[in-house]
Order: C-alpha cells, then sequence, then structure tokens
C-alpha cells in the first residue's frame, strides 16, 4: 500500500477531526439558555455574582474570541474546567467515566460481534436449518427492541426479581476490598447483565449481516468450484467462504467500534453505569459546555480513527481494493 | 484448528463458564466489619467547596465535614457547634463566643477560635475587595447578621461586632474553616479552590474519596467532639435522572436511606416490612408565577397587560383547586399553598386572610367586576383581545404536565384559553429573566411559568426574590412594589424576632392579595430508610421533621446499630410512618412503571417468552417439515 495514499488518509482524517472541533463550539453555543441561568437558580444569587460566574467561565468575551482561546487550548491539551463539576479539569471529568464505557461497550460490542458472526456464519451455511430460522428470528426481534427495553427485563428478572445480580453501578458504593481480586469480582459481578444487555442488542446487527453475506458468497463460482474439487464443507467454508464474507462485516465492526465511546445513554441510565452516556445527559441539563465540547471531540476522534483504520484493514484484506 | 463452528462455540461458552465459577464467588459482598450507612439521592454533588455548591446534597456533605459556630438542635433551637456559648453585650451589638478548648482539625492541628476568627474575617475581606466568596451562596448569612468585625483575643473566645442588633449571628450556615488549609487562597479565587478529598473538619464525617457522578464516601471523625454515630462510614451514592434506579437499589438492600421517590414509589415502599417511610413538610413551593413587568416591551413581554392588574391575577386564584392537584399530582403528599413562606417555617409562616376556594362561578364574576368581560365562550381583556395565555413549565419534573393539563381545563371553563408547552430548564430560566445587558427587545416573552423554589433555614431567600431589587436577579415574575421592598428591609434589619415576625406577616398578606405567584402547593419531603442495620432514628423538628437533609448532621451522630439483626418494624420516634394523606387515587404516572409490580410482571413476562418460544419452535419445525418434503 502506497504511502502516498497513507499520508492522504491521514492528512483527511486531521482536517475532519478540526472541522468537528470548529462545528462543536459553534453548536453548542447555540442552544438557548446560557450556563450561568442553569446553575445558579438558587435565590441568593445576584447579578454581580452572575457576571462574576460568566467572567470565571470566559463567557463574557464575544465569540471568536472564545473560538480562538477554545482552539488553541484544545491543541494544547487543555479541555478547560467544568462548568457544574465547580472547577474540576474536564480531562479529570472525562477520564473518570471513559474506561468504565469503554469496557462495558468494548466488551459488549466483542461478545456481539463473536457470537453475533458465528451465528450469522452458521445460519448462512445451513440456510433453512432450525439454527437459521430461530436464531435469526429471535435476533431480529431482541435487534428491534430498543436497550432499555432489555435493560430493565434483565434488570427484572436477574436482579430485583431472582437477586443474582445488583440492580445498578459499577462496584458496591463505598466497600474496601482486601485484595485485588475481590475487586475485580465484584466489578464482573455489577459488569454482568449490563454487558449481556448490550451483547444481546447488537448480536441482531451481526448475525443478519452475517448471514447474508454468507449467503452472497456461497453462491459465487469459487465455492462451486471448491465443492466440485472434492474439498471438505468444513474446508470450503473455512478456507474460502468465510475470509469473503467477513468483508461486509469488517467495515461494520469498525464503524461500530468507534461509536463504542458515544455509549448508549439509556443502557447506562438503566443500570447507573457512571459511562459517558450520562455525563453527556448531565452535561447538556447543566450547559456544561467544556465538558460536552470534550465528550464531542473524543466521540468524533474515535469515530475517525475507527474509520481510518476500517480503510486501512479492508485495504489489507481486499486485494481488489488496493490496486 | 480443526474443530468445527460448532465445536469451537461450545469450547468457548466452557472457557467463559470456567472463568465466570472461578470470579464470581470472589464477588460475593464482604460482611462489613463496621456498618455502612449508604444514602441515595436524586442530586449530583457538584463541589466540595462549600462557597461553590448549588445543591442540598452539597450542603448535606459540608454540614457533615465542618462544624457551624451554633449549631441545630433537635428541634431547631440553638445548640453548641464550634462554640459552646454565645453572649450578647447589654446594647446587643457585640456577641461573645466561648469556643470549645481541645477541639483538633481531623488532620490532627488544633482548632481555636482563631479558625472561626480568620473565617468571618474572609468574608469581610471579600466584601471590602467587592467580590463574592466563591459563587456568594454563603454570604447572605454574614451580611444579613450585620457583622462588621471580629477578632479572638484568646483561643477560646470569639468577639464580634454588628453593626444593629440583631439574632441572626445564630443561624449562619457557614462552615468554620480551617485557616492552615484555606489561607492562601486570595479572596477572590475561592471558587477555583476544589477543596479535594482527603477534606479537613471538624465535624463528625469528612469526605475521603469522590466519584463524581456516582458517590462521595465519608469516614468517621475519631477525633469529633461531639457524640459518635453508629455508622463507621457514609456514603452518598447519586442518582441524577434515575429516581427507578434508586429505589431498585432501596428495594435490594443497597441503600438504607433515600430521598424523594416519587409519591407513587413511596406508597410502595411504605408497605414493607422494617421500613420506615416519612411525608414531611418541605422547606420550598412550586407556584405559578405570572409576568408582571410594568412596561411595554417590543416584541416581547406578556400577551396581554392583564397580567399588571392584582386583580386579574389574584381572581384567577379562584379558578385553581389546590385539593384536587395535591391529591392527583403529589398522590396527597403535599399542603395546600398560600404565601411565599412555606409551612415549614412554622415561626414564619401565616395563612392569610381571605383564602381564596376554588370556585370557578366566583372567578368569573370577580374577573367581570375587574374589568375582564367574556363574549358567548370567551373572554377578553381590557384591550378588547381575547385572552390567549401561554403556560410554559421546565421538563425536569414529571408533575408539572399534569399541573398544566389541570389549569388548561379549569382556566377554559371560565373563557380563557391556555396553550401549555414543556421548555428545556436552561432556556426558560434565560426566558424568565431580564438581562440588562443588551437591549431589552424580544425578551420576557412569557405570561405563566411553573416552577418551584426552595428555601434556606431562614425565609429570607424566599422574601428576597420578590422585591424589585431582584429584577434581573433571581426574579421570575417582575413584580414591583414599593411596599413590599420597604417591608422586606425592615423584616431583614429586625432588632427582635417578634418585630421581624410582624413586617413578614404584612409581606405574606402583601403578596397574597396582589398574586404575583399563584401558590400551588408546599411539597412534602418523602424519605424512606431501613431499621435493619441502624436504630435510634430521630428526625429534626422532633415532631413531623426527617432524619436527614435538615439543619445541620446531628441525626448522624446519634445513630446506633441496631440491637439484633432482625429487621423490627419498629416506627421510629417522631415521623409517622403512616402519612396523614387523603385516600388518594393514584395518578397515572408516566415514570415508575418498572418498579411497580415487581415479581408478579416479570412473573408474567416471563410465562408469556416461553409461550412465544415454544409457539415459535412449534411453527417453524412444521415448516422445516414441509420444506424437506419439497425438496
Amino acid at each position: 500500500m502506497g504511502s502516498r495514499y497513507l499520508l492522504n488518509k491521514i492528512i483527511q482524517a486531521i482536517g475532519t477531526v478540526f472541522l468537528i472541533i470548529v462545528l462543536n463550539f459553534v453548536l453548542f453555543r447555540m442552544m438557548p439558555g446560557s450556563p450561568d441561568r442553569v446553575l445558579l437558580r438558587n435565590p441568593n444569587v445576584t447579578a454581580d455574582i452572575r457576571e462574576a460566574a460568566r467572567e470565571r467561565w470566559g463567557l463574557d468575551q464575544p465569540m471568536p474570541v472564545q473560538l480562538v482561546r477554545y482552539i488553541g487550548a484544545t491543541l494544547q491539551g487543555d479541555l478547560g474546567y467544568s462548568f457544574k463539576y465547580q472547577g474540576l479539569p474536564v480531562t479529570e471529568v472525562l477520564a473518570g467515566r471513559l474506561w468504565p464505557t469503554l469496557i462495558l461497550f468494548g466488551l459488549g460490542e466483542l461478545i456481539a460481534i463473536v457470537f453475533g458472526l458465528a451465528l450469522g456464519a452458521y445460519s448462512g451455511w445451513k440456510r433453512g436449518g432450525t439454527v437459521d430460522y430461530i436464531g435469526n428470528g429471535t435476533s431480529l426481534i431482541i435487534y428491534s427492541m430498543p436497550y432499555f427495553v432489555i435493560g430493565m427485563f434483565m434488570l427484572g428478572i436477574f436482579a430485583t426479581g431472582l437477586g443474582w445480580f445488583p440492580t445498578n453501578g459499577m462496584f458496591e458504593v463505598g466497600r474496601q476490598y482486601e485484595t485485588a481480586w475481590q475487586q475485580v469480582g465484584d466489578f464482573a459481578w455489577h459488569l454482568f447483565l449490563p454487558v449481556l444487555t448490550v451483547a444481546i442488542g447488537l448480536i441482531g446487527q451481526y448475525s443478519i449481516l452475517m448471514r447474508s453475506s454468507v449467503i452472497d458468497t456461497l453462491g459465487e463460482d469459487y465455492v462451486t468450484t471448491a465443492r466440485a474439487k472434492g474439498l471438505t464443507d468444513g474446508d470450503v467454508l473455512r478456507a474460502h467462504a468465510l475470509p469473503n464474507a467477513l468483508l461486509p462485516a469488517v467495515t461494520l465492526i469498525a464503524i461500530n467500534l468507534g461509536f463504542v465511546i458515544g455509549g448508549a445513554i439509556t443502557v447506562e441510565v438503566v443500570f447507573n453505569w457512571p459511562g459517558l452516556g450520562t455525563l453527556t445527559v448531565d452535561a447538556v441539563a447543566a450547559r456544561d459546555y467544556p465538558v460536552l465540547q470534550g465528550i464531542f471531540l473524543l466521540l468524533s476522534i474515535s469515530v475517525v480513527a475507527a474509520n481510518f483504520v476500517a480503510d486501512i484493514v479492508y485495504g489489507r484484506l481486499d486485494p481488489r481494493v488496493r490496486a | 484448528m480443526r474443530l468445527s463452528l460448532r465445536g469451537r462455540m461450545r469450547r468457548a461458552l466452557v472457557a467463559f463458564g470456567v472463568a465466570a465459577t472461578l470470579v464470581l464467588p470472589a464477588a460475593a459482598p464482604a460482611a462489613a466489619a463496621d456498618p455502612v450507612l449508604k444514602v441515595g439521592t436524586t442530586q449530583d454533588l457538584d463541589s466540595l467547596n462549600p462557597y461553590q455548591t448549588a445543591y442540598l446534597i452539597g450542603y448535606e456533605v459540608f454540614t457533615l465535614n465542618y462544624d457551624v459556630l451554633v449549631a441545630w438542635g433537635p428541634n431547631n433551637e440553638s445548640v453548641p457547634g464550634y462554640a459552646e456559648t454565645w453572649t450578647p453585650s447589654s446594647d446587643g451589638l457585640t456577641w461573645t463566643f466561648k469556643i470549645r478548648s481541645g477541639m483538633t482539625w481531623s488532620d490532627g492541628q488544633p482548632a481555636t477560635a482563631e479558625d472561626a476568627r480568620w473565617t468571618l474575617q474572609y468574608y469581610l475581606d471579600a466584601k471590602k475587595a467587592e467580590t463574592s466568596l466563591g459563587a456568594g451562596y454563603l454570604d447572605p448569612y454574614v451580611e444579613n447578621a450585620a457583622i462588621t468585625g471580629v477578632s479572638a483575643p484568646d483561643a477560646t473566645t470569639l468577639v464580634v461586632a454588628t453593626s444593629r442588633k440583631n439574632d441572626r449571628i445564630l443561624q449562619m450556615y457557614l462552615p468554620i474553616l480551617p485557616k492552615h488549609v484555606w489561607k492562601d487562597i486570595p479572596v477572590d479565587k475561592v471558587g477555583d479552590f476544589t477543596n479535594d478529598p482527603p477534606v479537613v473538619g471538624t465535624g463528625p464525617y469528612q469526605v475521603v474519596e469522590w466519584k463524581t457522578g456516582q458517590s462521595a464516601r465519608l469516614v468517621r471523625n475519631e477525633k469529633y467532639w461531639g457524640p459518635k454515630g453508629a455508622a463507621s462510614e457514609i456514603v452518598f451514592q447519586f442518582f441524577p435522572d434515575a429516581t427507578n434506579a434508586m429505589v431498585d437499589a432501596f428495594k435490594n438492600g443497597e441503600l438504607d436511606y433515600i430521598r424523594n421517590p416519587t409519591g407513587l414509589q413511596f406508597d410502595q415502599l411504605k408497605a414493607l416490612p422494617g421500613v420506615v417511610a416519612i411525608d414531611s413538610a418541605g422547606n420550598g413551593f412550586t407556584q405559578v408565577n405570572f409576568n408582571c413587568y410594568a412596561e411595554d416591551i417590543p416584541g416581547g413581554g406578556a400577551s396581554t397587560k392583564a397580567f399588571r392588574d392584582p386583580a386579574f391575577r389574584a381572581a384567577l386564584g379562584y379558578a385553581i383547586d389546590r385539593d384536587v392537584l395535591v391529591d392527583r399530582v403529589l398522590n396527597g403528599y403535599g399542603t395546600l399553598g398560600t404565601t411565599q413562606v412555606p409551612a415549614w417555617h412554622r415561626a414564619w409562616h401565616i395563612e392569610p386572610t381571605g383564602v381564596r376556594p376554588f370556585d370557578l362561578k366566583v372567578a368569573a364574576q370577580k374577573l367581570d367586576e375587574a374589568g375582564y368581560k367574556v363574549k358567548g365562550d370567551v373572554r377578553y381583556d381590557k384591550e378588547d383581545k381575547p385572552l390567549d395565555l401561554s403556560l410554559m413549565f421546565p421538563n425536569t419534573d414529571a408533575s408539572y404536565p399534569k399541573v398544566a393539563q389541570f389549569i388548561t381545563d379549569w382556566f377554559a371553563a371560565i373563557g380563557i384559553k391556555v396553550t401549555s408547552r414543556s421548555v428545556d430548564g436552561g432556556s426558560l430560566g434565560t426566558t424568565e429573566y431580564l438581562d440588562t445587558e443588551i437591549p431589552i427587545d424580544g425578551q420576557l416573552k412569557y405570561d405563566m411559568v411553573i416552577w418551584g423554589w426552595v428555601g434556606d433555614p431562614d425565609p429570607n431567600s424566599l422574601l428576597q426574590i420578590l422585591t424589585t431589587e431582584a429584577i434581573s436577579d433571581a426574579s421570575d415574575s417582575q413584580w414591583s412594589n414599593a411596599r413590599y421592598d420597604e417591608l422586606y428591609k425592615l423584616q431583614n434589619e429586625a432588632p427582635t424576632a417578634e418585630q421581624r415576625k410582624t413586617y413578614m406577616s404584612e409581606m405574606q398578606q402583601l403578596f397574597y392579595d396582589q398574586a404575583p405567584y399563584q401558590m400551588l402547593y408546599y411539597d412534602d419531603e418523602l424519605h424512606v430508610y431501613r431499621t435493619d442495620k441502624f436504630s435510634n432514628w430521630k428526625t429534626q423538628p422532633v415532631e413531623g421533621g426527617t432524619p436527614f437533609f435538615v439543619n445541620g448532621s446531628i441525626n448522624y451522630t446519634t445513630l446506633q446499630l441496631a440491637a439484633a439483626a432482625s429487621p423490627s418494624a419498629s416506627a421510629a420516634p417522631g415521623g409517622a410512618s403512616g402519612a396523614p394523606s387523603a385516600a388518594a387515587t393514584p395518578s397515572p404516572s408516566g415514570n415508575g412503571s418498572a418498579s411497580s409490580g415487581g415479581d408478579s410482571t416479570v412473573l408474567i413476562l416471563g410465562v408469556l417468552l416461553v409461550v412465544l418460544g415454544v409457539g415459535a419452535a412449534v411453527v417453524l419445525a412444521r415448516r422445516r417439515r414441509t420444506a424437506e418434503a419439497d425438496e
């Protein structure tokens, strides 16, 4: 793959991110309602206090000045201070919430990918079989259910119903752990239901895509040739059909991984999972511009990077593209 | 790599199962050595800096971290806090406080009168520099006590000079801060100080860990001068936008105490064994406020000049049935609203004379008398425009749309059309606010708004929002009344409580008659807690109060361990577990449907799913047989 191609892609990616940064800034400022009015709805507040707050947040400067300041600061890695969590740096607020979302959705996606692709491949291979009908049908039904319905269902049966799992949060609040293993165990126990919810919600996506992709591939000439040559079914599937059927799935995977950071707000709210989804909702309600800008910067970088990787990987996998 | 797909899946499942069995037993919660008190709240803590926090949870946290100079006892009477005794001089202008000796900060440094002197002087310095301490929420406490000077002649004596005789100095919700931690922060940079954990204070518990958006953990201060509460730690868990999750966690035993579930959830929780549910008068109100701005605004302002007429505003009060609202919207958990001082302030609240009952005929008659006549089905204002009013409310509370529906129907019956709209809190706050920095054109474009306010231990803050001075600050009614302003100043500077009460009573009557707000109700505080871990739950006040989220942290320190592990249904002293609510018909609430019914709904859903699954399998089996037959 030409280095000029690579360079081109990199420059495109950077340009997109920069444009998104500027757009983010402008869009949030365009929302009606200023942060000082939201945060300071306290009867003791006076115009002086509000003025001081606007000054401290840099909101008293004209827009272009704010924009230039913002771009300069962002390029230096300074994402500013949160309005709502008075005085906490945005990087600190985000850091605390980033990894819970990454783990929840990363793991959920991974499980959905592995099981979804396997289910889809098997369904496509044995089209019309039991697995195909039942598997496809249920995954379609579940895929069209919103996350929070699946989540509340899980909570209802396993948490408040049978009491096997906790109802919310990441760790047992306020608990002291004697060993690291205990902490990992507690985390896994809390993680189980949310991850299951995400995984179940996403399996359908991959199984349906993989199924139709495998069916398409099986209709190709080279598969007929392979069969004619006397190769076993397993060999045909593994060596010839699957690699080609995976191509569309790769693109889908890459794009979805880019959105892992966005989290799904509904799952996080149902399980009170302290990730970026709940942070986004709170920040929007509080008009916490710096935090919102930080979140969307993260998200856009992640999506652009994921697409970039998808381009490269796809080029690697499919020699036809590289030419 | 010779395994088939199915074989590989099987291997993966086995591996996962093995991993699970290794990890899950370790996840079983360890039996705590000393019990931890877990409190759930729907507010999200915004700052550990007492000068910066805007929320009740922030006040609750700093009231545990720190002492105030004079604290609040079981019935809100003044009791020793940082100071043991206090004596006014003969002319009432100088107060001498005897500071308890032998106190230490939680980091070991001695806590003396010098720290108290420094804390008050901090405010005086900020005032001189014409800035507020942080967000300025705590400044009014010192300002209203009229403090002009402070000195600490020795380690246990604090002398405070005031410019007028008053006793507000005993009501200051101001934490005494450790000078050695705060002294290097300039008065104009107080807002930037994050006061990171471990917080240094003299209070009964200090914050050692804060996970924003999740929880804050406090440990007992073993050096505390007062009684030691039985809880070795307190953990506040935040559930912003997640009341259902909070209630589920409580039902599951993951929380010991929760504040403000919805009325419907409260009713369910009441019935659980070993649980005490308290319904107590709250320090706040919900109102419909009108746009009373007295001048024309090009492109903005209210849709009719009628709102400038007190007779019009007052007449509308006859068309609002508060009994029905409390019953159907709050599930009975509230008190009828009249004046701007909630009934919670037992010493200050008065019931005005001439209370308006709900009577649509009287409303129509009063409106006619005031000059707002009806032609056919439609009522007109004095400019001969049909009355078509907008009613807005923030999307932060599920009860507001219901209230709006009722009001729309009642007003329609007297010929007034009402169009209601849910608006995002941020933009509504801006709409209601007069910005004097920009041209007035297009501003204040609203007629009526449903919203609420929460009060302080002192009613001053709620009185203040209706003054002329508050326009472009906190005022959401733009009401201006010279006599009200005069009375506000008088009550704030009154030398005795009796005098103050006289002025405040007149203010309340004036407010009721002029009706810049139609007060709907005083929302109740709904607190629920379990009695299996801790006992000796006390409330403040003793009659009808709640244990936590009151003035000061006294009830945390009087908790004891439950006698035995058996959950007793013993009622807590004070607040009754049966709320004196009217037999309320449950209002059709849009939330909480998942947590209601609990197990039975789940069982039904489970059975349904099994039936569907079996049905699907049968159908598919028959299709397969047909397919095979075709081949």
